[in-house]
């Protein structure tokens, strides 16, 4: 995945409106990263995976350590780390990754590296229509490269890397390629974004992204305890209360404040605490206007970015009526879980279970894109897997994702894409409740889907049989992965 | 997060209808395949129906806009043959007529015309009959014979008009026979399968299919590439003609189950079958269906069906055509009204069981296999458009609306048997008007209605019930997704009606 968010775009040269940069030796402090990876394919899930080489860029920060993207060291095997103007290569380790935020810490082991390097600091969001400077070591040559561009937009904006992010980002039109990624986004010699997507070139022109400091500050807060522990999220969904009718009818004054819940999530952290059809008034003391927004530092700012800006563990304040009864809730904020069946995958090798040469997977976007499922149920479960609380009786949605034809399995091809309810009577919630049925001995094992289908039934001596010759045929080196070991 | 991928479109067939009203081809019909120079075709003057057992039949058809359902859309003409049969009547296909506003029948030879109106229209087995206004119009002419049976390897003729009006066949092989679809998905009858190289000549939406002077088959699809048709069977026609003699006309029986084949050997070992016996796995049992009110139920191994045995592929012995699937045996040689025996196992233990066998008509589904013939029914309020799901509703998305259209219905739609298993209906927004009452709300469509007023909503009559009692002076409206609540102000919504029926020019604020 190294650098395939990062798009061509048509090459830019920085105009005259650009701000004037202080002199200042950046080549102490970027580095270039090359990152051998190696990502698995989830069509082959026992197989290590295709090797591939890709080139970023990364910068030295406080506390010995650079920062970089995580799609840059994402499913990383090996990790080379270059200064400028030194010739030899450090091995670097990664040491923190955030893929919902597509951010990476990297340490180097040999001490004299961060000697002579200088740590960039960071400084605020760039207002709009400012000059800000890019570094780092796009398509086109081997040196460092620099272009300039301003400040064009400040909006939440899909990460791609992740595919089921949003969060703040600032669009600038400094051209912005391969490589560039994790590189440093500088406006008077400090850091104020870390160049990470773009458009390709056919999409959109001179429009690249970089990751604001807020979204910075808040991943290395995040990981001062130890470890990364994600984003945290209300895990509800609200709704404008601009309609006048709707504000009468909810005994609301004409003040454009407040916005109605929509859905809560049952498993996540508002559960319990919000309900559906209470009208939030204030967070953390900050008035919610109608349209989902809050004023923070003196601008209009989405909502979330109040809850954007913490972390596990945190405490959120909301001022809200129910029934036209004011109340005041305290919300411990936790991640939100059920959302990442849509996200990527990365740094751990695909999980399976493989029996009789059928081949179980939990339904994943990797999977989804790997195989092209087109199963309108499978999908159906995918897209409302948190509107339907689909996570509810299937934690993980269980596919027959793979059959490797043998005689064991002549009659079943009809079961591929299916989604396992049941084996041998047991419910099947998570890819452990596949490997435990099958290790129980049993004369047939009965594989029930959802809707109405016939089992597949698969009798105990025809898949002990079939066993070595569907392992030597198909070189499936070890026939299950439930994930208990992780790369990283 | 909204992440895009392709549906599988199931068993949709490429050959397209020779549509020879429009001399630009349809796809499947490519500039290619017409420019090469065909074998040259056996065709002959068909002396044999000169004096008339074809007419031209001119209709011109005006759809229903489901997308705006108080609308009609642009009107088309469809041109084809039909066959006279006796009785005074013209059998056509359904889908040259399907919302017909104006039918005309034309004499080839002499021109004279006359209107005609829709007798028995069956949309699944994709036939109708005609009636001319005019009593005396058929007087003349000779009516085709349908009692005789095609065997596999006969020799037909596709009859076809000279702009002249002489008739013109062009021989066509009977290769095989089988059960397949339609023009409605889901409706699966049994097919001929024909070799013949067609032209193209007006009036060729239909075609009557003629062995001698019997009508054979009728013309559902031609593939010019292949040169291969697939017609209307003789059986399908002849259940047709017999159930179009009573009136009302009840439609081709259906059963009721979903089934899976019974070959896998581990299968079989398991469910302690025979090999000898063949016998179908029952899935799945529609609810208030045939087999459902004859207590046959999920896991019930069907063995044999009106005296014929079935092998585990689910298909019988047919006694003209070898082996078919069993759905041609319940559909088209059984009759609804008609009491067929079932032998079944169940846990081992055979079991008899009589089916009396019925027609569902599409507005017995929760989501209408089709809406022909007749408006959608709507509901508008405050802007508000409200309608019941129908797969007549999915298909403007076009030809891949299994793709295109919003995949929560389509969902819905594919396995509404275990969705709503109760009978009713899905009212959803298809739209929102916007307006006074509506500012500030955003876009919403393809949302399910759950309740409004409090009161859950099974089908529109339900909706107009609903809004009668406002809460407080508001209409609460709950949907399935966020946003999952709106709110309208009554008394508004009412004041503003006649002002929005008029900025939109409404013919209605409902339909049902």
């Amino acid at each position: 995945m190294i650098r395939s968010t990062l798009f061509a775009i048509a090459c830019l040269v920085a105009s005259s409106a650009v701000a004037d940069t202080p002199k200042f030796d950046v080549h102490k402090s970027i580095v270039r990263i090359t990152t051998t990876a190696q990502e698995p394919d989830y069509r082959v899930p026992w197989n290590p995976g295709s090797i591939s080489t890709g080139i970023g860029a990364g910068f030295v920060i406080d506390g010995n350590r650079i920062l970089t993207n995580a799609h840059v060291v994402s499913n990383g095997r090996f990790i080379s780390v270059q200064r400028e103007n030194d010739p030899r290569q450090y091995s670097g380790q990664v040491k923190f990754v955030a893929h919902d935020c597509d951010l990476a810490i990297v340490t180097i082991s040999d001490p004299n590296f961060f000697k002579t390097m200088l740590p960039l600091h960071l400084g605020p969001l760039p207002t709009i229509q400012s000059g800000v400077d890019v570094y780092g070591y796009p398509i086109g040559g081997e040196r460092l490269s620099v272009t300039q561009g301003i400040v064009s937009r400040i909006d939440f904006e899909s990460y791609s890397h992740s595919g089921a992010d949003n969060h703040l980002a600032v669009q600038i039109d400094a051209a912005i390629n391969p490589g560039n990624s994790g590189g440093p986004v500088l406006q008077n010699g400090k850091v104020v974004g870390i160049a990470f997507q773009g458009y390709s070139g056919d999409v959109a022109q001179n429009v690249g992204f970089m990751i604001p400091t807020p979204v910075i500050q808040r991943f290395l807060a995040d990981i001062a305890t130890g470890s990364y522990k994600r984003y945290v999220d209300l895990s509800i969904v609200t709704e404008n209360l601009t309609n006048a009718a709707a504000r009468r009818a909810l005994g609301l004054p004409d003040d454009d404040t407040g916005v109605l819940v929509g859905s809560v999530e049952s498993d996540a952290c508002c559960a319990g605490k919000l309900e559906p059809g209470d009208v939030l008034l204030s967070i953390d003391g900050h008035r919610i206007i109608s349209d989902q927004t809050v004023e923070l530092d003196g601008e209009n700012v989405d909502l979330a970015e109040v809850v954007e800006r913490k972390l596990k563990g945190d405490k959120v304040k909301i001022d809200l009526l129910r029934n036209h009864q004011p109340l005041t809730v305290e919300i411990e904020l936790e991640p939100n879980n059920s959302y990442l069946i849509q996200a990527n995958i990365f740094d751990e090798y695909p999980r399976f279970v493989m029996f009789g040469g059928l081949v179980f997977q939990p339904l994943s976007r990797n999977l989804l894109e790997s195989y092209q499922i087109e199963d309108l149920r499978v999908r159906y479960f995918y897209n409302n897997f948190i509107n339907d609380e689909i996570f509810k009786d299937h934690p993980q949605i269980i596919l027959l994702a793979n059959i490797l034809p043998d005689p064991v399995n002549a009659y079943l091809a009809e079961f591929r894409y299916q989604i396992v309810d049941e084996i041998n009577g047991n419910k099947i919630r998570t890819l452990a409740d596949v490997a435990n049925a099958f290790d129980k001995t049993s004369d047939f094992y009965v594989i029930k889907f959802l809707g109405a289908s016939r089992p597949a039934v698969l009798q105990r001596s025809a898949v002990e049989e079939a066993k070595e010759r569907i392992r030597d045929n198909y070189g499936v080196r070890v026939d299950r992965n439930l994930g208990e070991e992780t790369l990283r | 997060m909204k992440f895009l991928v392709l549906l599988q479109v199931s068993a949709f067939f490429t050959l397209s209808a020779v549509a020879a009203e429009n001399p630009s081809p349809t796809p499947a019909a490519t500039p290619a395949a017409e420019a090469r120079p065909s074998a040259a075709p056996k065709e002959a003057v068909a002396t044999e129906l000169k004096g008339g057992s074809v007419l031209r039949v001119n209709s011109t058809n005006q759809s229903h806009d489901f997308f705006r359902p108080w609308s009609k859309k642009a009107p088309f003409n469809r041109r084809g043959l039909g066959a006279v049969i006796d009785g005074g009547e013209v059998l056509v296909t359904a889908e040259l007529v399907w919302d017909s506003n104006f039918i005309e029948l034309e004499k080839p030879d002499t021109g004279e015309r006359s209107s005609a109106k829709v007798a028995v229209v069956d949309y699944e087995t994709n036939l109708a009959l005609l009636k001319p206004n005019d009593p005396d119009f058929l007087k003349d002419l000779r009516p085709l014979d349908t009692s005789v049976q095609p065997k596999i390897g006969d020799h037909l003729s596709v009859v076809q008009l000279e702009a002249t009006g002489t008739p013109v066949s062009t021989e066509a092989l009977l290769t095989s026979a089988e059960v397949g679809h339609y023009v409605l998905d889901d409706y699966s009858y049994l097919l001929f399968k024909m070799s013949c190289p067609l032209q193209y000549r007006d009036n060729s939406f239909t075609l009557p299919i003629v062995e001698d002077h019997h009508l054979i088959s009728m013309l559902l699809r031609y593939d010019p590439r292949s040169q291969t048709i697939e017609a209307i069977s003789t059986p399908v026609i002849q259940h047709f003609l017999k159930e179009a003699e009573h009136q009302p006309y009840q439609g081709f029986p259906s059963f009721g189950i979903s089934f899976s084949t019974t070959r896998d050997p581990q299968f079989r070992h398991y469910q302690k079958l025979s090999d000898s016996e063949g016998g179908i796995y029952v899935d799945d049992v529609e609810p208030d269906a045939p087999a459902a009110q004859a207590d046959i139920q999920t896991g019930d191994v069907l063995l044999s069906i009106a005296g014929k045995s079935i092998d585990p592929d689910g298909d019988y012995d047919d006694s003209l055509y070898g082996r078919l699937s069993i759905t041609h045996l319940i559909t088209t040689l059984s009759y609804s009204g008609q009491k067929v025996p079932v032998t079944l196992l169940r846990h081992g233990e055979r079991k008899d069981v009589v089916v009396s066998l019925f027609h569902k008509p599409p507005e017995d589904y929760a989501i209408a296999p089709y809406v022909i013939g007749r408006p959608p029914r709507y509901l508008i309020l405050g802007g508000l458009v409200f309608e019941e799901l129908s797969r007549q509703y999915l298909r403007e998305w076009g030809p891949s609306w299994q793709r295109e259209a919003p995949q929560r219905f389509v969902y819905f739609d594919h396995y509404q048997a275990d969705l709503f298993p109760k009978p009713r209906k899905i009212v959803f927004l298809s739209q929102i008007l916007p307006n006074n009452d509506t500012i500030g709300y955003p876009q919403m469509n393809y949302m399910a209605v759950e309740r409004v007023n409090g009161q859950p909503i099974y089908r529109l009559e339900d909706l107009a019930r609903a809004i009668e009692k406002p809460i407080n002076g508001f209409h609460k409206i709950e949907f399935d997704l966020d946003p999952k609540v709106l709110y309208l102000d009554a008394g508004q919504v009412q004041e503003n009606a006649a002002q929005l029926q008029k900025t939109y020019s409404l013919p209605a604020l409902r339909r049902f």
